[in-house]
């Protein structure tokens, strides 16, 4: 129980309304997108301004509190899982768009703006904000740059670390510090490289600067039905190969294609083994070269039948359907596991197979819903809860789905993060020193790992040659487990 | 191409005036790894040589015990075209990589100056970039793996082989413009792009500084995609030559020729088209490798007309044959000259910077020959206020600081 004196503190930092200890309210901020897992904070605080949020980690160094950052709280691999006995910092109030500066092509937004809200402040000027997560109506700037958020159309824009050029973070000791330059380049090491992406082990972002890019004069999208994921994957490759660089292509299999029709009512067909989804952007002339490259590689590469969407709302209407894709999955199962694995693209036919394989070893089914571009995976693991020990098999194909991405020469999260999730595989894809390396990162921002202890890293890290004694947080010590 | 060798100091013995005790050229990432563990044990320093093209940046490190040269570990280590993603020993040079690219159709996007020379290593270590910056950003928007010899001479890797992947904490772009102070960096693996079908290069001559913002605001206006726009003073007539360069599919390359032609005559200018292909690049590296000063300016992109006013020209004035390029979009300048008269020099430098800083803006002297204008100059200007950061991750990754002691940014 939260002793009284902290509650007065923190309270009189945001107020009480803003305070929250009633263990009822609590359970609202016990997990975030990743399913099953929920930990109590001692306390959640909502603050609304820099200043508040300095403050705030000042009280809870003060007490020894470890500290977790909260956005949308939509992550999928825990990042903002509350540890236990901790103060979390929700920063979904922080919400407002600070400035706009067009001639700079840039947006200063508060960390609580929700992705999508920054491309609609400046689509009526012609701009938009690119990193696009499937999540964007509802995750945060300040978690896209915990997470270092992707999307479908990050194959040709980059990720949210190729678009955020300056950031206020506030450290463990409540210092306030500016890192990156709004539209220059910076001097001195890429801090903005070691904040994007850090999964909230350095800092709280309290505010922050986005690129932005002109809205292409021209998109054209198709999407294409194949016989198999090999027709499909051959596809992809043949058009990378052809010297054109889509804007996103996604790739979804039978059942995944099943779930979207069930959910959203697209009429796509249902007897096809695979789909593709592909937006090409750009000039004019272009555009019009590169689309009809396309289609005609897709059907050299035996695709059973190619749309083009005669209007935008044909083409938002296949979009909605790809992005529904998660939240469509209960259609064909009553739960299920999203895995987050990357490979080169080269081998996606491959990878699948041995994928189907894991699954149908534990008696499961898996749907496939991909970047394709770019080989980032998100097989859906379909189990049902109900039936004991389901969901423990559903967990070790999932794992296995890892496994496969690391002998593949791949990563074991191409956009979700590691958070407490895949922490255990990080020691598989890195060597001990690579991870100590990195563990020098989050050190010289938070010597005392007062942020998010048990995350990211596989084992407990000290930071060693910090003045005076440490002595790791309990929670830390005992790592954190999955519920 | 017009690029003057004797400036560039292959080969050389010291870094920034300081000499190295010693020169060792590892054949292979072993080698070298147990070069800088060996020199760990001895408390000695360690510097890294690639091609010697940026030996201007920085101050001049307080010891280099032994240098490294990377010259011969220039291994392609995996290249997958498929993937169009290659990995690559730190000593190769762009030009030798891009040769190895080519024959697939692909490229490395990035046109930095001294292709045959420049290391990869060195390119990484600098955040090297050309006029298609505008297009494919800097070499931190290309890098997607990195493998170092940390201090202690352990070999370590952050990053991968594939382009989207978010383990650990991104260890590839906190080495890119590092200038050794981090590790070695031994190997980078980075994303590829197609060799382009066609290229349309054109010129608007005599251009003010007001025409190039102008011309500017509107390739974004009229949503024109160029791989890159820049702008060469022309001293003779006091003002600037603009090169747009489209890239792509023939078709789409030409029809975005054609509207940046509609473009200038909006303006009442003519567009005239090159033949060159490579031009801008080249003129690029004119102005960045000539003169025995030099100096890099970054501004908001929307400050260009007061950077080339209050910046730029005065500081040509100042310098005798300078040489300027602008890259008007993006709000950067490169301009090289020498400094015949060193006091008025030293005092044009100090004001440019300080017409930059006004602007949240930098100028950083990437290199310059005279000892008294090197005093005189700070090669950085100042301090961000996140320096302390930056000391506490020197400290973590060099805490005997044996890594090119003293010549990045405030002397780490």
């Amino acid at each position: 129980m939260l002793a009284v004196d902290v509650f007065g503190e923190l309270s009189a930092i945001v107020g009480p309304k803003r305070t929250i200890v009633d263990p009822a309210e609590l359970r609202t901020y016990e997990c975030d997108g990743l399913a099953g897992v929920r930990v109590r904070p001692l306390a959640v605080v909502l603050p609304e301004t820099t200043e508040e949020v300095s403050a705030l980690c000042r009280v809870a160094k003060t007490h020894g509190l470890p500290i977790v950052p909260r956005g949308s709280g939509t992550g999928l691999s825990g990042g903002a899982l509350p540890v236990d006995g901790c103060l979390l910092v929700v920063l979904s109030r922080m919400t407002r768009i600070l400035a706009v500066d067009l001639e700079n092509r840039r947006v200063r937004v508060q960390p609580g703006v929700i992705n999508l809200d920054v491309s609609r402040a400046i689509a009526a000027d012609g701009y938009y904000y690119a990193p696009d997560p499937s999540s964007q109506s509802v995750c945060s700037i300040g978690g896209n740059i915990a997470e270092n958020s992707g999307g479908a159309h990050c194959l040709k824009y980059g990720f949210t670390v190729n678009h955020v050029v300056e950031a206020t973070i506030v450290l463990a000791d409540g210092e306030i510090v500016r890192v990156g330059e709004a539209a220059v380049d910076p001097l001195g090491y890429d801090l903005i490289a070691a904040v994007v992406g850090s999964e909230g082990l350095v800092g709280i972002v309290t505010e922050a600067v986005v690129r932005i890019l002109r809205v292409p004069e021209a998109t054209r999208t198709f999407f294409a039905t194949f016989p198999s994921t090999d027709e499909a994957g051959a596809c992809v490759s043949e058009i990378v190969a052809a010297g054109i660089v889509p804007a996103a292509v996604e790739m979804m299999d039978a059942l995944a294609m099943e779930a979207i029709v069930k959910s959203t009512g697209v009429d796509w067909p249902l007897d096809v083994g695979a789909s593709i989804l592909m937006d090409v952007d750009g000039t004019r002339a272009e555009v019009d070269h590169t689309a009809n490259a396309a289609v005609e590689i897709a059907t050299r590469t035996g695709a059973i039948e190619v749309r083009t969407p005669k209007n935008d709302a044909e083409r938002a209407l296949m979009w909605k359907g790809r992005k529904g894709a998660f939240a469509a999955m209960g259609r064909v199962g009553p739960n299920y596991y999203v895995q987050d694995g990357v490979i080169p693209r080269s081998e996606i036919s491959k990878v699948l197979r041995e994928i189907a394989a894991a699954a149908s070893r534990e008696g499961l089914r898996v749907a496939n819903v991909f970047h394709a571009g770019d080989g980032n995976l998100h097989p859906l693991v379909l189990y049902d809860a109900r039936v004991p020990g389901e969901e423990h098999r559903a967990e070790t194909v999932a794992g296995e789905i890892l496994r496969i991405c690391i002998r593949y020469g791949g990563s074991i999260t191409g956009e979700h993060g590691v958070g407490v999730d895949k922490a255990v595989y990080m020691g598989e894809l890195f060597t001990d020193a690579d991870l100590e390396t990195m563990n020098f990162v989050r050190c010289a921002f938070d010597p005392e790992r007062a942020f998010n202890p048990g995350k990211v890293f596989p084992t407990p890290r000290l930071c060693g040659d910090v003045p005076g004694t440490y002595a790791p947080h309990a929670v830390e010590a005992a790592g954190v487990g999955r519920g | 191409m017009s690029v003057d060798m004797r400036d560039v100091r292959v080969g050389g013995t010291s870094v920034r005036g300081t000499l190295a005790k010693r020169i060792v050229s590892p054949t292979d990432l072993g080698e070298a790894a147990r070069i800088v563990a060996d020199a760990a044990e001895r408390d000695e320093s360690v510097a890294f040589l690639g091609g010697g093209t940026e030996l201007g940046l920085g101050y001049a490190p307080s010891r280099v015990d032994v240098l490294v040269k990377t010259s011969q570990l220039n291994r392609v280590v995996e290249y997958a075209p498929a993937d169009m993603v290659v990995e690559v020993e730190c000593g190769i040079t762009l030009a030798e990589l891009q040769r190895a690219l080519a024959p697939h159709g692909q490229r490395l996007a990035l046109d930095a100056p001294y292709p045959e020379l420049a290391t990869v290593g060195g390119l990484v270590a600098t955040n090297a970039f050309g006029p298609r910056r505008m297009r494919f950003g800097t070499l931190r928007d290309l890098i997607v793996g990195v493998s170092l010899v940390r201090a202690d001479g352990e070999r370590v890797r952050g990053g991968g082989k594939v382009v989207k992947n978010v383990a650990g904490f991104d260890l590839p772009k906190l080495a890119v413009g590092s200038l050794g102070s981090l590790g070695m960096i031994a190997t980078a693996t980075f994303r590829l792009h197609p060799t382009p079908e066609a290229t349309r290069v054109l010129r608007v001559a005599a251009c003010d500084g007001p025409m190039l913002a102008t011309l500017s605001r509107e390739l974004f206006a009229r949503k024109l995609e160029p791989a890159a726009f820049v702008a060469v003073r022309n001293e003779a007539r006091a003002s600037y030559d603009a090169y747009a360069l489209f890239e792509g599919f023939d078709s789409g390359a030409e029809e975005q020729a054609v509207r940046f032609e509609a473009l200038a005559r909006d303006r009442g200018l003519a567009a005239e088209r090159i033949a060159e292909i490579e031009r801008p690049n080249e003129l690029d590296e004119e102005t960045r490798t000539h003169g025995d000063v030099r100096v890099r300016v970054a501004v908001p992109p929307a400050d260009v007309v007061a950077l080339e006013r209050d910046a730029l020209a005065p500081l040509a004035r100042a310098l005798r044959d300078a040489k300027t390029i602008v890259y008007p979009a993006l709000g950067v300048a490169f301009l090289s000259g020498y400094a015949a008269d060193v006091a008025a020099a030293g005092s044009a430098l100090i004001g440019a910077r300080s017409v930059a800083e006004g602007l949240h803006g930098n100028l950083v002297v990437t290199d310059v020959r005279d000892r008294t204008l090197s005093d005189a100059v700070d090669p950085y200007g100042t301090l961000p206020s996140s320096f302390f950061l930056m000391q506490r991750l020197k400290e973590r990754f060099d805490p005997a600081r044996r890594l090119n002691p003293g010549r990045f940014l405030g002397g780490l």
